[in-house]
């Protein structure tokens, strides 16, 4: 095994330790559940909801408080909402409920609300930021190397 | 022998440059997908700043070496530096395309469009033009002299695209925020900073590495096909002998 190999199996180990950690934030800490998961299931402490906000339903009471109906597929839950003025709670609008589940309500108690986050775009920009860079640098290692060896074969190459 | 020397004095700094460019980009990366909050505007895809804002940086760095190389070229002729050059005229065209890429990328979830013909992508996507048009000259051109001089003064005339890059945002209405670091302050917050800090250092770093692996790989191909040449020349002069 050369240097060349040892070098980009250590970045190949490291790449894979990143990704698994990231997979892992994302599972625990922004994955969001469907309004019908959180019927079925009834998950205790904090929960991500991601669904849209039902037409008709929204009634704010001042600039923290609010309830309406979140819509999934094939459920809505309804929703009390108390915290910051929210800018993005309108009815109709996509968005991820963060609180929990209330069973013996059955009301979702909600206590920040964020717009839906675009994990398609992260990942698809930073692989075609790095991947490209890596396989690149890559080649270019390996030539350099080959090159190298090339060079000495002919004779060419003559130490100092 | 020079050319000998400096290349074996770009190797010893070599791994110092491509170690710290994976320590920053780790730590960069860290903070940037997992320890950074998510913005109070845009959300979770913020995180595409890290790696966008990192690699158009590294473009105009890139860019800049190259013009102040060929400055350098032109005053004294040194074939090293006509290398180096080259080298990085490359990498400049690679690093600008994926800050464009990716630009793209983070235009879509934000402005609803890969697309649009705001001055600082236009400006962008001509550097991407001139660069490309840079390799083809040297692609083309027959005689290295010619080749190398050629190029200096279109790389040289190229530079005049940077300052409209950097000051298109305040120059013309766009759609692309203006910039969040600038001699007049820092406008993001620290959670933000820092990660985007790691990675502009990190990206810097590898262009840097990338820049001594390439001018190597060219350097040692130009010599490689020297030496073709006269051991086909040294063949020749034989068998006529003959």
């Amino acid at each position: 095994m050369t240097n060349l190999h040892i070098r980009w199996g250590g970045v190949c180990i490291v790449a894979i330790v990143l990704i698994v950690l990231t997979y892992d934030h994302y599972r625990d800490n922004l994955a969001s559940l469907a309004p019908q998961q959180v019927r079925q299931e009834a998950p205790k402490g904090d929960i991500r909801v991601l669904g849209m906000v039902q037409g008709g339903t929204l009634e704010t009471r001042g600039a923290g408080e609010a309830t309406f109906a979140l819509l999934g597929e094939h459920a809505s839950l309804p929703v009390h909402y108390e915290g910051p003025p929210p800018d993005n709670l309108r009815e109709l609008k996509i968005l991820v409920l963060i609180g929990t589940w209330n069973v013996g309500a059955q009301v979702f108690e909600a206590r920040d609300i964020g717009i839906v986050p675009n994990y398609g775009f992260i990942a698809g920009a930073y692989l075609l930021g790095l991947l490209p860079l890596a396989l690149l640098l890559f080649a270019m290692t390996r030539r350099v190397h080959f090159l190298y060896d090339e060079i000495k074969a002919s004779k060419l190459y003559e130490e100092e | 022998m020079t050319i000998h020397r400096v290349i074996r004095k770009v190797q010893r700094f070599e791994g110092w440059f491509g170690g710290s460019a994976v320590l920053c980009l780790i730590a960069g990366l860290y903070l940037g997908l997992i320890g950074s909050p998510p913005d109070y505007y845009q959300g979770e895809v913020v995180r595409i700043m890290y790696i966008h804002v990192p690699l158009a940086h590294t473009a105009l760095l890139a860019y800049i070496v190259l013009t102040i190389g060929s400055l350098w070229y032109l005053w004294k002729r040194d074939p090293i530096v006509d290398n180096m050059c080259q080298a990085v005229a490359g990498l400049s065209a690679v690093f600008t395309a994926l800050a464009l890429g990716t630009g793209m990328i983070w235009g879509k979830p934000t402005w609803d469009t890969w697309w649009t013909w705001d001055a600082r992508l236009t400006s962008f996507t001509v550097l991407l033009l001139i660069l490309i048009g840079y390799l083809m000259l040297r692609t083309f051109v027959d005689d290295p002299e010619k080749e190398a001089r050629y190029g200096a003064i279109l790389a040289i005339v190229g530079f005049v695209d940077l300052p409209i890059i950097h000051f298109s945002v305040e120059w013309w209405r766009t759609l692309h925020q203006p910039q969040s670091i600038s001699m007049r302050g820092v406008s993001i917050s620290s959670g933000l900073l820092v990660p985007l800090l790691f990675m502009s250092v990190g990206m810097s770093l590898l262009f840097s590495y990338m820049l001594m692996v390439r001018t190597q790989l060219l350097y040692l191909d130009r010599l490689l096909h020297a030496k073709k040449g006269r051991l086909l020349s040294q063949f020749h002069l034989s068998k006529s002998d003959s």
